[in-house]
């Protein structure tokens, strides 16, 4: 853990979603409940009932090496919520609350991407953000660089 | 269409060289139960799924595996940065190097080319999320032997998750085809 990082501020993100039933669960699981999105992104999987760590004793905080990599760290996790979620979704189209989170983690990824883009360039190549002079989007580092 | 999106799915930071890892994490760039294989398979099977279930849950996992593929090619680049002619000649990759310099080159572990061989399309649905569970089931297993291969927990952090997301696409799999079997769809 270094500087830059304060894992105190994600819990602003705590939704308290800790026993979050899921009633549209196939009757061959247990319903469970869901990690928080960084607690799930950390993990790979929001689904508290889907995980084992294999060799992990515990899971590898993500460490960002500068203050990008860390609003990069809140949009990976959010965004890694919605996804997952997502895809629960395209089984059960007609689970009301896990909509509604849905909704919640994507309004809060849009949130910060805007925040990112707005301080490190755009983050999408269909980006809302401005552009100015020069042309940012190509402008280093790219995700397979240090 | 697709749209990139400029970061990893999950971040990639190794700080420790080690060619014979990146070797061995060719087996999830271009072998059979790749990531690359998989995104394939799911995105050329979703055109002939039963319905809204299907043709929504191939195409999103299928998307989501390119991601993966990224991360995969992130690793052996990062791996790789800096090798010496040595280093690479001992780590068993120097017919990579004769080849493909450090460029990447989707084969196997054992340097078996990829081939369109690795992607099962049947037609049939429930023939293609069945091997699409197994399929799933064999990567898992794969990145536990990755797993077991390094103790570097810059490698093992995002072998991890990948390994976490196919134990989520499995489960996923199997409700659509208990769904389908049960609504003899």
């Amino acid at each position: 853990m270094n500087n830059y990082y304060d894992r105190s501020k994600l819990d602003t993100y705590n939704y308290n979603n800790n026993n979050y039933n899921k009633p549209m669960y196939s009757k061959d699981e247990n319903p469970n409940s869901l990690y928080d999105p960084y607690e799930g992104f950390i993990r790979g999987n929001l689904f508290k009932n889907l995980y084992n760590g294999y060799k992990l004793k515990n899971p590898i905080d993500i460490e960002p090496l500068n203050e990008q990599a860390d609003l990069l760290t809140y949009i990976d996790a959010f965004s890694f919520a919605a996804h997952d979620i997502s895809l629960y979704l395209d089984i059960y189209p007609k689970d009301p609350d896990m909509i509604q989170l849905f909704n919640k983690y994507k309004n809060e990824t849009n949130r910060l991407v805007k925040e990112y883009e707005n301080k490190f360039g755009p983050l999408f190549a269909n980006s809302n953000a401005d552009m100015r002079v020069p042309w940012a989007w190509s402008k280093s580092p790219w995700p397979w660089e240090k | 269409m697709w749209i990139y999106e400029k970061k990893l799915q999950y971040p990639v930071n190794i700080r420790k060289k080690d060619l014979k890892m990146a070797k061995y994490l060719l087996s999830q760039y271009g072998g059979p139960d790749s990531e690359l294989s998989a995104s394939l398979r799911y995105l050329n099977q979703r055109y002939t799924m039963p319905d809204d279930k299907g043709k929504a849950l191939l195409t999103d996992i299928g998307t989501e595996e390119l991601a993966h593929l990224e991360i995969i090619a992130t690793m052996a680049y990062q791996l790789m940065q800096g090798a010496t002619i040595d280093e690479i000649k001992n780590a068993g990759l120097g017919g990579m190097f004769a080849q493909h310099d450090s460029g990447l080159f989707p084969t196997d572990a054992m340097g078996v080319p990829f081939t369109t061989a690795y992607i099962e399309t049947s037609g049939d649905h429930i023939a293609d999320i069945e091997s699409d569970m197994a399929a799933e089931q064999r990567a898992r297993a794969t990145y536990e032997h990755l797993m077991d291969l390094t103790n570097d927990p810059d490698v093992l952090a995002p072998l991890s998750f990948l390994r976490q997301r196919e134990v989520v696409h499995y489960q996923r799999f199997k409700e659509l085809r208990n769904y389908y079997l049960d609504n003899k769809i």
